[in-house]
């Protein structure tokens, strides 16, 4: 039987026994390569479920929709080893309680799809693990070298040509899992921090600001790339700074349910090395 | 509509020299919203602040920007002068043009244009001030005082015997602290012991003092006027309660061969014990590394000796939650061990000891009852080479500050040990004598003249055994030549060091220390026994190395600062806290982790039924200390902090 098999009949299983409430998963999209996130409540509908090698959407966020997890039942949702990382950060967070969530667990690789075990958020700790000793793809690590080698004005300039094409319709934020905050920072004006209109100066503001409101929380799911309509590589600003809290805190995002934010606590023996 | 008035002060030339006030103060005027544009020589003066208040009253003002010196310097002054003129003390605002201008630039003409630009970037901050109120938060008139050695007590005795209760903690088992080990104390070689006991005695059973010995500090939050401190006991396997203190478990226990701690590894002591026989209390504790039951699980000999059946194998650690006021850290100094200086021999040639250790051969509860004895085999010494500076002064190898004792205490050593071995010859190898106190050199000058010292400039280059002797390289600086003396004992003048755990310990406090772990004073010179933490003070040489009066003395200072805080019922805050938007908390609590006070809680907002429709974060203003930190932190931009509320802090930017 084939893991969009196996994961049907557990998804019927669990709507009609009444164990969860909705399933959130993938369903067919406009073509045959795009999927798009479906919500299941009924076991009749369990056939509307896909999962193929163009399942990638981290659908986490979907679960801190407001009122969705106030009643205190069990939610399902389809999860890449990324998102598992995600209702980790997000329980830790307080946005959610891991009890609630029914992880049905899987990863790609190439066009093989392969299921993780478990049900419960701890039970994909060694996945979780062995992602933060592997290394990324090597087209991406082509892609992180080449910025890398780049003098801080090419970076500069590279990064100012990408900005400048953002128009500011926050697909990137609505799109991300931890951009959960009722109101956003940009939508805050008194005092009006982030200029609103799509200029260079208010997209770096933005870009930066939500960089730095990501460091230690992305997850690097690729969703805020893969929404953005001008194609910016957002994906290599949370890489640098997930890179950057690792090095500097051995931190890694979404280990633990109880995992403190790197930005909000402190070891005693942190590194100093920016006191002077 | 704002009315603000602009003070200029010269400062004298330290402004005046640099910034064009005049240039300033008309540029100032033409600022949109100043009604009152003016210069002085010095606003600090008391004609200055006059004119500042007939300027409030005679032209209604709603806030004022002083420019001139650091806010750390007059802020309170220009506040409490606007609340006399009638004018809430927080629509005053102080723009830094000297440390951030005058001083630091060259060029006239571009230091007046910076002046200009801080000024009304303040004059745009303050347009948006608030009238804040001072927070008033009651005082428990109850202080803690940590280590229970002489600057300890003193601090204790000198609270208490002013009315307030205080509790002390000492961490050892018994109070005494480095004093009870000393055997005479210079100048005046009056017995340590004989005015030490009686003071701990006293501090015992005071009434106004409650001590906890064999006693830590586990926690300490809170602040100024209102500390939360738990305090762990540790086990002593013996009934405090129950224990007469009768010593027949001492006797009986057969775990005799323990390295005594009091008498510096020269004396020996048994598993349940107490660390000297005048130990205030004087009831025993049982080491249980040591101890033979908790070894190997049969003995129980002190159990079944004890009559009153205070023996108590199964006791653990305990916990008590104190409220406190104020907090006196004595917690004192350890001296460093020399084994780094391998060339001395110490920790290799049993007869090579240091300065501590002679302290416990000289003094009489000894282990050696006073009598000058090397620990090697007991025979008496009849040369002394006694060898300053051994760690003190010393970059390479041990620590750069001088430890200001052992220049006195080595002249003491070498006058005891002449009282007690007549014939006895003592050589001293020093840097500098540095005798500066009273009776010191006198003191230090009759070790040289009538006690026959031989004191020798220079230092020493290798010690080692030949022929029963020990054999002391050095040098003699004065006459140029090197030396070498065959001596039956080398005591070496340790340096005074931290605590070890004393940074570890800083941070559960939260004081400051410097890079040896020796206590960061608030001022070293106007304000020495307080800590840089409100309600924290100071005393002895947990602070840096001292002697026993300046200890002492540092000690009734802290007191007295302790007992001007008590003297109120209510203390003001700064009314500088954070607040909350509930409306557009996230709920993820990062701020209550970031909160270095434990200041934010987790809140429940109900619904009328009671149910539960969102979790926020919110601020206990009695605990807020504004720093700001949960304000940087806040993603969603929620907490803000009064004072320096963003919408003020942006318009300040702004104005730039």
């Amino acid at each position: 039987m084939s893991i969009e098999e196996q994961y049907r009949t557990r998804a019927k299983e669990l709507l009609s026994g009444g164990a969860v409430k909705m399933v959130i998963g993938y369903g067919k999209g406009s073509n045959a390569k795009r999927r798009r996130p479906i919500f299941i409540s009924s076991a009749d509908e369990v056939d509307r479920l896909v999962l193929d090698d163009a399942c990638i959407t981290n659908l986490s966020g979907y679960l801190v929709s407001e009122g969705l997890l106030s009643d205190e039942k069990r939610v399902a949702v389809f999860l890449r080893p990324e998102g598992i990382r995600a209702i980790n950060i997000l329980a830790a967070e307080s946005q959610l309680d891991a009890e609630q969530i029914v992880i049905f667990g899987f990863d790609v690789a190439g066009n093989e799809i392969k299921a993780l075990k478990g049900i419960n958020v701890e039970e994909f700790s060694d996945v979780i693990d062995s992602i933060k000793e592997g290394a990324p793809e090597a087209a991406e690590e082509e892609l992180f070298e080449k910025i890398e080698k780049m003098s801080p004005q090419e970076r500069f300039s590279f990064w100012q040509e990408e900005f400048a094409k953002c128009i500011k319709c926050y697909a990137c934020r609505q799109a991300c899992p931890m951009c959960y905050c009722r109101r956003c920072i940009v939508d805050s004006n008194q005092p009006q921090w982030v200029n609103t209109s799509s200029h260079t100066l208010g997209n770096f503001e933005w870009n930066i600001v939500r960089a730095f409101h990501l460091s230690g929380r992305c997850v690097e799911c690729g969703n805020c790339d893969r929404a953005c309509p001008v194609n910016i590589p957002l994906r290599l600003i949370n890489h640098r700074m997930a890179e950057e809290v690792l090095g500097a805190f051995d931190h890694f995002a979404g280990t633990s349910k109880t995992q403190e934010p790197v930005l909000a606590s402190f070891k005693k023996d942190d590194s100093e090395t920016f006191i002077l | 509509m704002a009315k603000i008035g602009v003070f200029i002060c010269h400062c004298g030339e330290n402004i005046g020299a640099k910034v064009d006030c005049t240039k300033l103060a008309a540029a100032m005027g033409e600022h949109p919203g100043v009604a009152v544009s003016v210069e002085y020589k010095y606003f600090c003066s008391d004609p200055g602040q006059e004119s500042v208040k007939r300027a409030i009253r005679d032209n209604n003002l709603t806030g004022v920007v002083v420019a001139a010196c650091s806010p750390r310097m007059h802020e309170a002054t220009f506040r409490k002068a606007c609340a006399e003129a009638g004018l809430n003390p927080y629509l005053c605002e102080i723009a830094n043009i000297r440390e951030q201008c005058s001083w630091v630039h060259t060029d006239n003409d571009q230091a007046t244009e910076k002046a200009m630009d801080i000024t009304r970037s303040m004059v745009e901050k303050v347009k948006r001030n608030n009238k804040l109120q001072p927070i008033e938060v009651p005082v428990t008139r109850r202080a803690l005082v940590i280590g229970g050695g002489i600057a300890g007590i003193q601090a204790a005795l000198d609270i208490a015997n002013a009315g307030q209760d205080v509790v002390l903690v000492e961490r050892e088992p018994s109070l005494g602290g480095h004093m009870a080990q000393l055997s005479e104390t210079f100048p005046t070689l009056d017995c340590s012991q004989c005015i030490m006991t009686p003071r701990m005695v006293e501090a015992a059973q005071h009434p106004k003092i409650r001590l906890l010995t064999y006693a830590e500090i586990e926690s300490v939050d809170g602040y100024i006027g209102n500390f939360s401190v738990r305090v762990r006991m540790k086990s002593r396997y013996v009934d405090i309660n129950k224990c007469t203190g009768c010593g027949d478990c001492i006797t009986k226990c057969p775990a005799k061969k323990i390295s005594s701690e009091f008498d510096c590894g020269l004396g020996k002591r048994t598993a349940i014990y107490t660390p000297f026989a005048q130990s205030v209390p004087n009831i025993p504790v049982i080491d249980h590394a040591n101890c033979i039951y908790f070894k190997n699980g049969k003995c129980k000999i002190c159990s079944k000796t004890c009559q009153c059946d205070a023996i108590d194998f199964d006791m653990q650690d305990t916990f008590e939650d104190i409220e406190v006021g104020a907090i006196v850290v004595a917690t004192g100094f350890q001296v460093q061990n020399n084994t780094m200086y391998g060339e001395y021999g110490y920790g290799k040639y049993p007869d090579v000891i240091n300065g501590l250790q002679f302290e416990r051969l000289a003094s009489a509860s000894g282990p050696t009852a006073g009598k000058i004895l090397r620990p090697s085999d007991g025979v008496e010494p009849q040369t002394v080479v006694f060898i300053q500076c051994a760690g003190s002064r010393d970059p390479s190898k041990g620590v750069r500050y001088c430890s200001k004792i052992c220049c006195m205490y080595t002249a003491k050593h070498a006058m005891l040990y002449a009282h007690k071995v007549h014939g006895g010859k003592t050589h001293i190898f020093y840097m500098d004598i540095r005798a500066a106190g009273k009776g010191y050199d006198e003191f230090s000058r009759r070790a040289i003249e009538e006690d026959e010292a031989a004191y020798l400039r220079g230092r020493v280059s290798k010690v080692w055994e030949e022929n029963g002797k020990l054999m002391v390289r050095g040098v003699d600086t004065l006459l140029g030549r090197p030396v070498e003396i065959a001596a039956d004992m080398v005591v070496l003048a340790t340096a005074i060091i931290a605590q070890p755990d004393a940074k570890e310990f800083a941070k559960t406090i939260g004081i400051g220390y410097d890079e040896y772990g020796f206590y960061n004073e608030a001022h070293l010179k106007l304000r020495p026994v307080e800590s840089s933490t409100a309600g924290v003070f100071l005393a002895g040489a947990c602070q840096s190395p001292k002697d026993i009066p300046d200890s002492v003395a540092q000690a009734s200072a802290t007191a007295s600062k302790v007992l001007a805080l008590f003297s109120k019922d209510m203390l003001e805050r700064e009314p500088v806290v954070a607040t909350n938007n509930e409306a557009t908390c996230a709920g993820c609590w990062g701020c209550v982790l970031a909160c270095p006070y434990n200041a934010i809680e987790q809140k429940d907002i109900l619904d009328r039924s009671g149910r539960i429709i969102k979790r926020v974060a919110s601020v206990n203003p009695g605990l807020c200390q504004g720093c700001g930190t949960c304000v940087t932190f806040c993603r969603s931009n929620s907490l803000d902090l009064a004072g320096f509320t963003e919408r003020q802090i942006f318009a300040e930017v702004m104005g730039l």
